[in-house]
């Protein structure tokens, strides 16, 4: 009964936000309602009401393991906790479209609610989101109904999610992911409204300014857990594996970063306008892409849901539409935007025009990288992929030039040209310090890679640069933007980690008896395998090896573990992973062998905290920035 | 040029999304026509009672039905299948992942329509097989499989995608 309750809800949700759009589109030049704004916000705040009440009571379905409906049928199970009772709702493609959707209304209405009551692009806004929402609403209800019921009868036991799913980095991996894809609806839906409105007088950019900080936070947040959990439960010793579906992330990242640094441009001094709009139209549209290529099953990844070709055609002509409409209004008015003002050569604009060519690049290369091996198999029938290698390549160069300009521009000022004299002493004191550290990284490492050491020198000309100039601003306390420098900072911290981390990091495979000890190397200078117990848990069986380590002369136990997941039968692996600051030792534990010994993969991995590290200093950055913004 | 960038930023998303409807639509089409010519997943597995299945025991006209003691649909369709045996339709039995004890007991229970039932615990002739869950009915003509049905078995959806098929079959042979 509640599930149809809850059904009926979110069918009433999208009577209730048709109404508004037939509304609002009969009558927009009308004269005749003077309220239709006042009216149409009320029926769409109800909507979006019904959205979260809807989503409540499926969720209330979850936790009291109502194994009629299908969903949560096949994707819970009575005996899991209630956390991964709830979390188990977005495991899968039709609850987590549902978890979208609810933050779309969530994002909607914070927003449109924010606005001033009689903002000139409010009615407008609002007939966009309340299009883009119920355009999702009936995809969910259409494609893909959670509220199906098994009829006649229901299960009795539910299939239990994915074992590798019950782990608390995942349950909140896709939430903060969702909410920053999301959130830039906000810029999509008001830059959309504000190019259709015409009036260019209108300063849009402080009204999303913050909202989209936020979204950018969140998106931030949501592909670091990711990695995080990859690292860490997966067993594979990586943290990013430029899969489609990371990248498919990692685009729209890429063009909230950019799109955050023209809008700085934009709103301080009126250049680069356009750019910020198409890369505020990008975002969403890069994010609605992301939802087609894992919801449509047209490219096989560790992430992608079933296979549907009709969600597939649904969610492309849909995505296609939006963007198309905002990209073509975008086009219609391009050339009523000319900036009136040129970027001057020097300033903090022209590098940040830069750097959004930059990121534009980079962004088309992921886009190539993921449907190259598409336009082939088109094309020729063959199977080609894309992997790493290409990935790295390409972007060596473009972090390279990237980091230069981050580097020029930690003393560039607005609208004015810097002097050459300062341009050589920002300039020439990092670069000698990151080619010294790079020469002795190298004559103390041993290992030559012309890709990581670019990498490298990125990092620390970036980090040399903003850290000299913070310190100096504080010692001659002088103005600092503190966001700015700990985000920056975060960056180069992340290109330094990640191109140390591929060249130091390696793999051991052992086979080892229990009570046999080896010496792997001269760092790890034993291993012994002491023993292996069978164990019970609640819903799994556990095979725990007890494995102690002397290394660096320190002695380490670590306890790798296989899992047994009763309800699936599936077996999924728990690294043992030491960490300390340098490096993380990573021991997975594999099959028997036949002759009664196990199989181990002893991973040393470099700088892997250094990453989640600088992922946290960037959110902090971001941090500040909106928390200055608020006082000031 | 800018002429040239409004032709663009439109162009650009036209483009991909050509593409991207292409690739979909042409997909759907090599999904079909592979499934009509899928041979059966090679398998090495038990019976409920522990003895190997010999390879040969599919040739012919089968029907694979993938049932479990959990499942409460399979239950549903149980009498039907019955129907069908006694009229000397040769069912083969998929127990999936479920325990041989509660099986066999389900068996005895409500009746065993099956010549024999393929003991697969983890799922693993299931997934090559491309079984989503309980009840499935896969038909296999000397081991190629040439129609399958998800969810109850019923007249209608024998009379309509299976009949046919070994009807065909019967005279071509």
């Amino acid at each position: 009964m509640i599930g149809e309750i809850s059904h009926f809800l979110s069918l009433s949700a999208v009577v209730l936000l048709s109404l508004v759009l037939i509304f609002n589109f009969f009558f927009f030049f009308s004269k005749a309602y003077p309220n239709q704004v006042t009216l149409s916000l009320r029926l769409f705040n109800q909507a979006c009401w019904l959205v979260f009440i809807s989503f409540g009571m499926y969720v209330y379905l979850a936790i009291s393991d109502d194994f009629s409906i299908a969903y949560i049928a096949s994707h819970s199970n009575s005996q899991l906790p209630v956390f991964y009772k709830i979390t188990s709702i977005w495991s899968a493609h039709e609850g987590s479209m549902f978890l979208w959707i609810l933050f779309l209304a969530v994002w909607s209405f914070l927003f449109i609610n924010s606005l001033e009551k009689d903002h000139p692009l409010k009615k407008l806004t609002l007939m966009m989101l309340c299009s883009i929402i119920l355009g999702f609403l009936l995809f969910l209800l259409l494609t893909s109904n959670p509220f199906e019921r098994i009829l006649p009868f229901g299960a009795l036991e539910g299939a239990d999610i994915n074992p590798v799913l019950q782990d608390p980095a995942l349950a909140i991996h896709p939430p903060m992911l969702y909410l920053g894809y999301v959130g830039f609806v906000i810029a999509f839906s008001f830059i959309t409204a504000y190019l259709f409105n015409g009036n260019f007088e209108l300063q849009w950019e402080r009204d999303i300014k913050n909202w989209s900080f936020v979204a950018w936070i969140f998106l931030t947040i949501g592909i670091t857990l990711g990695s995080w959990w990859a690292y860490y439960e997966l067993g594979w010793g990586g943290y990013w594996f430029w899969d489609p579906v990371e990248n498919v992330a990692l685009m729209p990242w890429l063009a909230a970063t950019a799109f955050m640094h023209s809008m700085f441009a934009s709103s301080k001094s009126n250049v680069l306008k356009t750019w910020t709009m198409f890369l505020g139209i990008l975002i969403f549209a890069l994010s609605l892409f992301g939802a087609f290529i894992v919801r449509s099953g047209i490219i096989d990844s560790v992430h992608s849901f079933a296979n549907d070709p009709e969600r597939g055609l649904y969610l492309l002509s849909f995505s296609g539409l939006i963007t198309l409409l905002a990209m073509g209004i975008l086009a219609y008015r391009l050339p009523s935007l000319h900036s009136s003002k040129l970027v001057v050569t020097g300033s903090k604009e022209s590098f940040i025009s830069m750097n959004n060519i930059l990121m534009i690049t980079s962004i088309f290369s992921i886009f190539l990288g993921i449907t190259y091996p598409l336009i082939i198999e088109s094309i020729t029938g063959e199977k080609v992929s894309i992997g790493p290698p290409y990935y790295n390549t390409i972007f060596s160069p473009l972090i390279l030039i990237a980091s230069i300009f981050i580097m020029i521009s930690v003393d560039a000022l607005w609208q004015r040209s810097m002097p050459l004299r300062i341009l050589s002493i920002v300039t020439v004191l990092p670069t000698i310090l990151s080619l010294f550290f790079v020469y002795i990284i190298w004559y103390t490492t041993n290992i030559f890679s012309i890709l990581a050491y670019i990498g490298i020198f990125s990092g620390l000309i970036i980090l040399f640069s903003y850290s000299l100039r913070t310190i100096n601003n504080i010692f001659n306390k002088r103005f600092i933007n503190k966001g700015s420098a700990i985000a920056h900072i975060g960056l180069g911290l992340l290109f330094f980690a990640v191109s140390m981390n591929s060249i130091l990091s390696y793999e051991k495979n052992l086979n080892l008896a229990p009570g046999q000890s080896v010496t792997v190397n001269e760092s790890v200078t034993e291993f012994f395998f002491k023993d292996i117990k069978v164990l019970k848990a609640s819903n799994h069986d556990v095979i725990s090896a007890e494995v102690f380590l002397l290394q660096d002369k320190k002695s380490l136990f670590l306890n790798p573990q296989k899992r047994k997941y009763a309800t699936r039968g599936q077996i999924t692996s728990e690294s043992a992973i030491h960490a300390s600051v340098l490096k993380d030792t990573y021991l997975t534990i594999g099959d028997q062998l036949e002759n009664g010994s196990w199989t181990f993969s002893l991973k040393i991995n470099y700088f892997i905290k250094w990453i989640w590290f600088s992922a946290a200093l960037m959110v902090l950055g971001m941090l500040l920035t909106i928390f200055k913004k608020k006082m000031s | 040029m800018n002429q040239f960038l409004r032709f663009l930023i439109v162009l650009l998303p036209i483009l991909i999304l050509v593409f991207f409807a292409r690739v979909l639509l042409v997909d759907e089409d090599i999904k079909f026509s592979n499934f009509k010519s899928k041979s059966f997943p090679e398998f090495q597995l038990n019976d409920l009672n522990g003895n190997p299945i010999q390879a040969k025991s599919l040739n012919g006209i089968k029907l694979i039905n993938v049932w479990a003691s959990w499942c409460i649909t399979c239950l549903v369709e149980h009498p039907f299948l019955t129907e069908l045996s006694d009229k000397n339709i040769q069912i083969i039995g998929l127990n999936y992942k479920d325990s041989d004890t509660k099986a066999i007991a389900w068996l005895r229970k409500h009746g065993n329509p099956y010549l024999f039932s393929i003991y697969d615990p983890r799922g693993d002739l299931a997934f090559d097989l491309g079984v989503t869950g309980a009840p499935e009915s896969y038909l296999i003509i000397d081991n190629k499989v040439l129609a399958y049905i998800q969810g109850e078995m019923n007249q209608t959806k024998w009379d309509n995608i299976f009949l046919p098929l070994i009807k065909k079959a019967r005279q071509g042979s």
